[in-house]
């Protein structure tokens, strides 16, 4: 990988097979011109994890069975297993190897089975031991503010973190419908990290109860605010009667809130929420019509979400663009447009172009406007840079204010769970950085995943275990013929027609059979996993088993330096380098 | 300076003149007064030479192989048994590049016991990429080892000189001996391509993967696609300082010819005279004298082929259950060509019988005499 000895062809090779390497600890020589060595190397779905986690690791320990181990493993990057593993969009899995195979592990299933796993367990979580360092604020009880005050008081800090609502949980607690994050999970992660020893004080919204000032007693400010403000679709009618915004309907349901709708609904949008509004609408009995001014390839939402929600009844109407919101007789009459797709825009979607004299007219009960969110900056502190509704900062959080970070949906457009949940844990570690007089660039540069921008606070906080070289394994450099096809374990899921009926969770977990099952299919990019195809290779027994940190290491007294470990590793996890002068 | 010598006697002159560094060897009959003559020039110190005695073929010929790759001039002799020992050793020799050469005197391999002239030792080397040139008199013989060092130097492969047991190695002819100065002006000191340093020590012949083996061997077999336009020039170099050169082959007889009379090493010489007389008895016959045995040198025999219908090959060797070596190879080798002669293939001489004259007459009329060959082996002079 790194100083392989490969030549293109004859041309480019010696005369005749020599090693330069120095043979002074070997007088009558070696045949050895290269030598192996057990070295871990990146997997892709690591890489790919905005979070951090080290996958490859916890899907180990659930193979061994050591799904205890596998929780503790997850929980060194990742407060929030439960959650990710039921509401990630999981960017692993498109990025898995086993994808050019047959079909990816089901990484989220496996992630949502070990927190479930050790739920069960009732482990009591002990207050965060150890002097504090400092006391720092967290504004913002969401993913990336939770995540925040986790690692933060994982390295040691006092933290405390405000809330404007009365129950913790951010755009997790509002926005996200339970029959997606049943509210039980949710309780249970934040109330693990309060356990850790965080103070939650809900109830303070920034920028009223709560000022800057008022926070002279931190060290540091970590702003996660979110983007909760309904973007406008700018069209008239919009503020009238029967008209409500996605989230805020979102918001209403999950706090058990009465809400008054019509039986027929349209959702004006494509994302996510759209997605989340329309499933909403019909769990409520009523009949749910998205309506989307592009085709479905350039659908924002998840395709699964969408096949579910279709499988529940919910009606989407593509290229079509409402104009007009009029009010008749107590129903609702959108005067649309109908839409064709014109060149690639900025987002390399294709432009929608209104077809002219197209206009129709669709009659509704109520209208939900789920055209995507915005955050709210207007009370954030002067000298801070804005853009486009988002707060810029640099890649560690760091504002223009020294001592304020910013992290989650407030500073990126990227707006999913994991993101903010990375960003919360980037921006711990910038804080402890700039509080220690340390670097936070060239911190985060040690400690990336692959090329990043993931980032491990496992190495931040033990820089000598668990070496890993960045290269990320791919495909070609498994060697296959050691797999073979095996179906990808499938969650079992409720039927549309029962599922309906209610906010139950509409997936369920993993047994501990599919989770084994499922775990043993995954490929271990990178890492040793004991698999000993090394050690029943190799021609010279020169393999041996070792105790430390791998399991086996090669015996250079009698390697030969073929090579056969090397390309029978079925996972990369063997090097070769060519023997050093 | 013309002296009367052996064939052995030719090969230890030549080694003198080629100032070989080191010389390992064990005595095998019919090759021993070679090592005999070389060790007592080293021990009177009239040669500056390293003289390693080892206990057997194999260790003689790693011997070399260490002190070439240390970059030195080295040189071996065998026969028979010995070379045949020596075999695993031909290959690393080859295989490392290096340019040892070995004077190999012709002898049959026992059982039955048997200390004569048959090519069946060298021929049983033919795979272990070495060079083969095969002499037909002592002063070739001298020449040849001169000659050989050039090329083995050139093209970074060993090269083994051939000569018939007795007939040549114990026979004894006039043979011009060149001076050293005209040898030194000839052949240049050796070079090693990747000179060793005792105070960094590498390691050489490291193992090659599937991924590289190939292309090693690839580049062997391009080196001895070398051989033909370099051995040629060296002959003709040595031709013009010492008058004398021998090709990769040699056409003897008419110029054109419908029969073809094709053989190697000391057989040549009594087949001149019978080509001779059947010219002038108005027999539309030629001779081919086949020096280099690897690379085959088809290219040079295909020219001389012309408007030949018949060759007949006279080996002195058996591939049993083939037939000759010689005529193996050059019905191999022009099965892709256009003009493709009846081969005739007689095998004689095994174990030091004589190939007398009227053999050699009777392998020339019996081969105008018939349209193709009654047989794939046509045995001369067997007893049935």
């Amino acid at each position: 990988m790194t100083n392989q000895l490969t030549f293109k062809g004859a041309s480019q090779m010696p005369t005749i097979s020599v090693s330069f390497g120095h043979m002074d600890w070997n007088k009558t020589g070696a045949w050895r011109a290269q030598r192996p060595f057990y070295e871990d190397k990146t997997s892709p779905c690591s890489t790919a994890c905005p979070v951090g986690n080290d996958i490859v690791g916890f899907i180990q320990k659930i193979a061994d069975g050591d799904f205890g181990g596998a929780w503790n493993l997850i929980k060194e990057e990742n407060p929030f297993p439960g959650i990710c593993g039921r509401v990630c969009f999981h960017p692993c899995e498109s990025k898995c190897n086993r994808r050019d195979y047959d079909e990816p592990i089901a990484i989220h299933a496996l992630e949502r089975f070990v927190s479930d796993f050790a739920s069960t367990l009732n482990r009591k979580i002990e207050k965060q031991p150890g002097v504090r360092k400092g006391k720092i604020a967290v504004i913002g009880s969401g993913p990336a503010g939770m995540s925040c005050a986790y690692h933060l008081t994982k390295l040691r800090y006092d933290v405390t973190v405000f809330e404007t609502s009365s129950l913790a949980g951010g755009m997790l607690r509002a926005g996200i419908p339970s029959y997606r994050l049943p509210k039980d999970v949710l309780d249970r992660e934040i109330s693990n990290i309060e356990k850790l020893g965080v103070e939650i004080r809900t109830g303070m919204p920034f920028g009223e109860n709560l000022k800057l000032e008022g926070l002279k007693d931190y060290q540091a400010v970590f702003i996660a605010t979110g983007a909760h403000q309904s973007r406008s679709l700018h069209i008239p009618g919009e503020k009238g009667r029967g008209v409500f915004s996605g989230l805020d309907l979102l918001k209403k349901i999950n706090l058990s809130k009465k809400v008054m709708l019509g039986d027929k609904v349209a959702i004006i949008g494509g994302g996510n929420t759209a997605i989340d509004v329309a499933r909403s609408v019909i769990r409520l009995g009523k009949k749910a019509t998205i309506l989307y001014r592009r085709s479905k390839e350039e659908m924002p939402a998840f395709g699964e979400e969408m096949v579910e929600a279709v499988e529940e009844g919910v009606k989407i109407r593509y290229l079509v663009n409402p104009i007009h919101i009029q009010q008749k007789d107590g129903l609702r009459r959108l005067e649309c447009l109908r839409i064709e797709l014109g060149d690639k825009d900025e987002s390399s979607r294709r432009r929608p172009v209104p077809i002219p004299n197209s206009n129709f007219f669709f009659e509704v009960d109520s209208v939900i406007i789920a055209a995507g969110e915005e955050a709210e900056v207007s009370f954030l502190p002067k000298g801070m840079e804005k853009r486009e509704g988002i707060v810029l900062t640099q890649r560690d959080g760091s504002t223009d204010i020294k001592g304020i970070f910013a992290g989650g949906d407030l500073t990126s457009n990227q707006r999913t769970v994991a993101h903010a949940i990375g960003s919360g844990k980037r921006a711990a570690l910038a804080i402890d950085c700039y509080l220690n007089g340390k670097n936070p660039e060239e911190a985060i540069r040690q400690i990336l995943i692959g090329d990043g921008p993931s980032i491990s606070i496992f190495r931040y906080l033990h820089p000598e275990e668990r070496r890993m070289n960045p290269h990320v394994v791919t495909f070609n450099e498994l060697n296959t013929d050691y797999f073979e096809p095996l179906e990808r374990r499938k969650e079992s899921k409720g039927v549309a027609k029962k599922r309906i009926k209610g906010f139950g969770e509409v997936t369920s977990g993993y047994t501990e059979g599919s989770a084994l099952e499922e775990a043993e299919r995954c490929f271990s990019c990178g890492t040793c996993n004991r698999c000993e195809n090394c050690y029943v290779f190799c021609p010279d027994a020169s393999i041996i088993k070792a105790e430390g940190v791998f399991s086996h290491q090669m015996d250079y007294d009698f390697c030969k330096g073929c090579g056969i470990c090397f390309s029978e590793c079925p996972r990369g996890a063997i090097s070769l380098e060519e023997e050093a002068r | 300076m013309k002296k009367v010598i052996t064939g052995n006697q030719a090969v230890a002159y030549g080694v003198i003149l080629s100032r070989v560094d080191v010389i390992s060897a064990y005595p095998i009959t019919p090759q021993t007064t070679i090592v005999e003559e070389l060790s007592e020039l080293t021990a009177s110190g009239r040669m500056k030479t390293v003289f390693l005695k080892v206990e057997s073929e194999h260790s003689a010929m790693a011997a070399l192989i260490g002190a070439s790759t240390g970059g030195v001039r080295c040189f071996t002799a065998t026969s028979s048994h010995g070379l045949a020992y020596m075999h695993e050793m031909l290959h690393w020799a080859s295989g490392a590049r290096l340019p040892i050469v070995l004077v190999n005197v012709n002898r049959a391999i026992a059982p039955p016991w048997n200390i004569w002239s048959d090519q069946s030792d060298s021929l049983s080397q033919r795979d272990t990429g070495w060079v083969q040139l095969y002499c037909e008199h002592n002063q070739e013989v001298l020449d040849t080892v001169v000659q050989a060092y050039r090329i083995a130097e050139s093209v970074k492969l060993p090269v083994m000189v051939v000569l018939d047991a007795y007939v040549l190695s114990h026979t004894s002819e006039a043979v011009e001996i060149p001076t050293g100065e005209e040898v030194d002006g000839f052949l240049p000191p050796y070079c090693p391509e990747y000179p060793i340093d005792t105070q960094e020590p590498v390691a050489f012949s490291t193992i090659a993967t599937p991924d590289h083996f190939l292309e090693f061997r690839y580049k062997i077999q391009k080196a001895m696609e070398q051989v033909p336009e370099v051995a040629k020039k060296v002959d003709d170099d040595f031709r013009s300082r010492f008058g004398r050169g021998y090709g990769a082959i040699e056409r003897y007889g008419k110029e054109e010819a419908e029969t073809l009379l094709m053989t190697s090493g000391t057989v040549t010489g009594t087949s001149r005279i019978v080509v001779e007389k059947l010219i002038g008895k108005g027999y539309d016959v030629a001779g081919l004298k086949i020096k280099r045995f690897r690379p085959f040198p088809i290219e040079e025999i295909y020219k001389e082929i012309k408007g030949a219908k018949k060759v007949a090959v006279i080996d002195r060797n058996l591939s049993a259950g083939v037939g000759g070596i010689f005529a193996q190879e050059l019905r191999a080798s022009l099965y892709s060509r256009e003009r493709r002669p009846q081969i005739f293939g007689f095998v004689s001489g095994l174990g030091g019988r004589d190939i007398a004259l009227e053999l050699i007459e009777e392998a020339i009329q019996y081969t105008m005499d018939h349209p193709r060959p009654e047989e794939e082996i046509l045995w001369l002079g067997l007893k049935k």
